[in-house]
C-alpha cells in the first residue's frame, strides 16, 4: 500500500478547474516533491488529501485511509504532519501556549529536540513573530508528533538559506528513518536537492511523474555566452543545444566598451563539450545556471501543459507511460521501488 | 477531549473579569441612583410621559420598586441587549475569524474532528457567559441592601442564572453564523444584525397580530421583570433556551462538516 494514493482526483469549483483528474502515487519511505508554478493547483490537492476540501470527482487515501471519510480521516492524522503553505496561529499566543495546544492534542514525542532545530521565540506571542519564525514554529508542530507522513505545502518559504539547508538535512535524515514526505514546490533547485521523485502540475493537470534525475537531465541549463567575435552558429551545433538566440546587436561601433556578441541557449548536453568547444573564442562572459521553471514547462510539456506525447523520444528515461493525458503517469513508482 | 476548550477558555478569562467588573459598575450606578431617583421623580407620572412602544422595547413594568428599577436599567439594557448582543458577536468570530485567517489549517491538522472543534469552541464561551454573572449579583444583592431596598437572594440568584441558557442561545446565533460565514467580518455582522431584529420582533410584536413571530426570539424566555417583580421563575423558558442553543449548536455542527474550508 502506498503513503498517498490519489485517483480520479477532480476539483471543479465552476469558473476554474483547480485539480483535472489528478492520479498518482507516493511509496513509503520516498520524498516526493510536487512541482508546479504558482496556481497549478499544488494546494489544492493538498488540502484535499488533508480534507479540508472535498473533491468534486475520485478518491484520495492517506496511508489507505479514504480522506472523505471523517472517522478514518481522523485515524491517519494521528501519523500526519502537516504544514500549510502560510501557516498561521492564534495571534495573542505565545509559541508555547500553542505548543502545549498541539501536544494536548497529538502528544509530544520529539518537540524539545525540534526546537534546537528550529527555535522560535517561544515566550513572545506570535503577533511578534517574523515569517520565518512563524514558519519555524510551524515545522515544530508538524514533526513533534513523530509522524509517519508529512505534508507540506512550500515548506522553505520565509526560511533563510541556513534554515534551508538545516531543515534539508533534517528531512533527508527523517526519511533514513522510514519519513514519507509529501512537499510542494515551484522552485526546481529545491526540488532536485531534496527529492526521489516529483510529481509536476500545472493547470490543474498532473504532466509528469519521473524520477528527479530524469527531469533534470532534461530539463537542462540556461548559458548565455558573450563573445568578442560572433560565434557561428555552426560552432553551437552540439548535442543539448536548444532553442538558441542570439542578441539583437550589440553595436560595437557605438559603444564605448565593446560588449561582443550574445547567444542565450538551454543546454543539456555535457558542459565540457561545451567548453572545448568554446576554447575556440575570446569568451568575455559566461553564465550557467538553472533553467527557470517555467522554460522547463514549456519546452517538455507544451505550452498548454497536456500535449507531452511530441516529445517522446526525450522521455524514455522517465520510465512512465507519460501520456499525460489521460494522467496515467500515476503508476510512476513502478521504477524506483 | 475538551483540550480546545481548555484552551480557549483560559485565553477568555482575562476579557471575562473585565467584563464582570464593568457590569458590576453599572450595577452599582444604577442602585446608587435609584434612591434619588425615586425621592426627586413621579414615577409614574414619568412612566405615563414615555411613548408605549418605548417601554415595550425596553420591558418596563414600573419603577416603583427597587427590582423593577433594575429589569429594565440594569437587566433589559446590560444583560438582554448589551451582553446578548456581546455574546453573539465573539461567538460569531470563533470559527469564521480561523478560517478567514487561515488559522484552521493548522486546528484541523490535528486529529480533531469538525464537529468537535464547533463543540469545544463554543463550550469555551461558557467563560465569559459565566463570568459575566459572578461578580454583578453581590454587587446588587449588597447595593440593595445598602440604599435599604433589599431584594432576596434567591432573585438576585434567579435572574442571573436563567440569564445564563439566554445568553447561550444568543452565542449560538452567533456559532451559526460563524460556520455560514467564512469572512469573520461578516459573521459578526450578520449574528449582530439578526440577535437585534429577534430582540425588536419579540418586544415590538408583542400585543399585536404578529405576535407569534417572536416565539424564536431568546429574549420572549427570559423576563427580569416576572423574576424580580413578580418572583416567578420561568423554568419552562430556560428549557426552550437550552433547547434552541442545542439547536443551533447541532446545525453548526452539521454544516461545518460539510463545507470546504477556504
Amino acid at each position: 500500500m502506498a503513503a498517498i494514493e490519489l485517483e480520479g482526483l477532480t476539483k471543479d469549483y465552476g469558473e476554474v478547474l483547480a485539480n483535472d483528474d489528478v492520479t498518482f502515487d507516493v511509496e513509503r519511505g520516498e520524498i516526493f516533491g510536487y512541482l508546479g508554478p504558482n496556481g497549478a493547483g499544488k494546494t489544492t490537492t493538498i488540502r484535499t488529501l488533508l480534507g479540508l476540501l472535498s473533491p468534486t470527482a475520485g478518491t484520495a487515501r492517506l496511508l489507505g485511509h479514504d480522506v472523505t471519510d471523517e472517522e478514518q480521516l481522523l485515524t491517519v492524522k494521528r501519523r500526519l504532519g502537516y504544514l500549510p503553505d502560510s501557516p498561521a496561529f492564534d495571534e495573542t499566543a505565545t509559541g508555547r501556549a500553542v505548543l502545549e495546544l498541539h501536544a494536548s492534542i497529538k502528544g509530544d514525542e520529539r518537540s524539545a529536540e525540534l526546537l534546537e532545530l528550529f527555535d522560535p521565540p517561544l515566550d513572545r506571542e506570535i503577533r511578534e513573530y517574523s515569517r520565518g519564525n512563524v514558519q519555524k514554529l510551524g515545522l515544530v508542530t508538524t514533526f513533534m508528533h513523530d509522524p509517519d507522513l508529512v505534508i507540506l505545502d512550500e515548506p522553505t518559504s520565509g526560511l533563510d538559506p541556513l534554515l534551508q539547508q538545516r531543515f534539508n538535512e533534517f528531512v533527508r535524515a527523517e526519511r533514513e528513518r522510514g519519513l514519507t514526505v509529501f512537499f510542494s514546490s515551484h522552485i526546481l533547485s529545491e526540488v532536485r536537492r531534496l527529492c526521489d521523485r516529483v510529481g509536476i502540475i500545472r493547470n490543474g493537470r498532473l504532466v509528469a511523474v519521473e524520477p528527479v534525475e530524469s527531469l533534470l537531465d532534461r530539463s537542462g541549463k540556461l548559458v548565455r555566452l558573450r563573445t568578442a567575435e560572433p560565434i557561428p552558429p555552426a560552432a553551437l551545433e552540439i548535442d543539448g543545444v536548444h532553442d538558441l538566440e542570439t542578441a539583437a546587436g550589440p553595436n560595437s561601433e557605438t559603444d564605448d566598451v565593446p560588449r561582443g556578441s550574445e547567444r542565450a541557449f538551454t543546454f543539456t548536453g555535457d558542459v565540457n563539450v561545451l567548453l572545448d568547444r568554446l576554447r575556440e573564442s575570446r569568451v568575455l562572459d559566461l553564465s550557467i545556471e538553472e533553467a527557470p521553471l517555467e522554460d522547463v514547462f514549456m519546452r517538455f510539456y507544451g505550452d498548454d501543459g497536456g500535449d507531452v506525447g511530441s516529445d517522446g523520444d526525450d522521455r524514455v528515461a522517465a520510465g512512465t507511460d507519460a501520456s499525460g493525458e489521460s494522467g496515467s503517469s500515476g503508476k510512476g513508482g513502478e521504477n524506483d521501488v | 477531549m475538551f483540550e480546545l476548550t481548555r484552551y480557549d477558555g483560559r485565553r477568555r478569562i482575562r476579557g471575562s473579569i473585565y467584563l464582570s467588573i464593568g457590569l458590576s459598575l453599572l450595577a452599582a450606578m444604577v442602585i446608587w441612583v435609584y434612591p434619588s431617583f425615586e425621592a426627586e421623580v413621579d414615577l409614574d407620572q414619568l412612566l405615563a410621559a414615555y411613548p408605549e412602544p418605548i417601554l415595550q422595547v425596553m420591558g418596563v413594568r414600573t419603577m416603583a420598586s427597587l427590582g423593577g428599577f433594575l429589569s429594565f436599567e440594569l437587566y433589559t439594557f446590560g444583560w438582554i441587549i448589551l451582553l446578548g448582543l456581546y455574546l453573539a458577536y465573539a461567538t460569531a468570530g470563533t470559527i469564521a475569524d480561523d478560517v478567514d485567517r487561515g488559522r484552521m489549517d493548522v486546528v484541523l491538522a490535528m486529529p480533531i474532528s469538525r464537529s468537535r472543534v464547533v463543540g469545544e469552541r463554543f463550550a469555551a464561551m461558557a467563560v465569559p457567559i459565566v463570568g459575566a454573572n459572578l461578580l454583578p449579583p453581590i454587587v446588587v444583592y449588597v447595593g440593595a441592601r445598602l440604599i435599604g431596598h433589599p431584594i432576596g437572594a434567591a432573585d438576585v440568584l434567579a435572574v442571573h442564572l436563567l440569564s445564563i441558557p439566554y445568553l447561550f442561545a444568543c452565542a449560538g446565533i452567533g456559532l451559526f453564523a460563524s460556520v455560514i460565514f467564512d469572512r469573520a467580518a461578516i459573521a459578526q455582522r450578520v449574528a449582530l444584525g439578526v440577535t437585534f431584529a429577534l430582540f425588536l420582533s419579540e418586544s415590538l410584536l408583542t400585543g399585536t397580530d404578529a405576535e407569534a413571530i417572536g416565539a424564536i426570539a431568546p429574549m420572549r424566555y427570559y423576563d427580569p421583570n416576572a423574576v424580580l417583580i413578580d418572583g416567578s421563575y420561568d423554568l419552562v423558558g430556560a428549557g426552550i433556551l437550552l433547547a434552541m442553543t442545542v439547536s443551533f449548536l447541532v446545525a453548526a455542527q452539521l454544516w461545518f462538516q460539510r463545507i470546504d474550508i477556504s
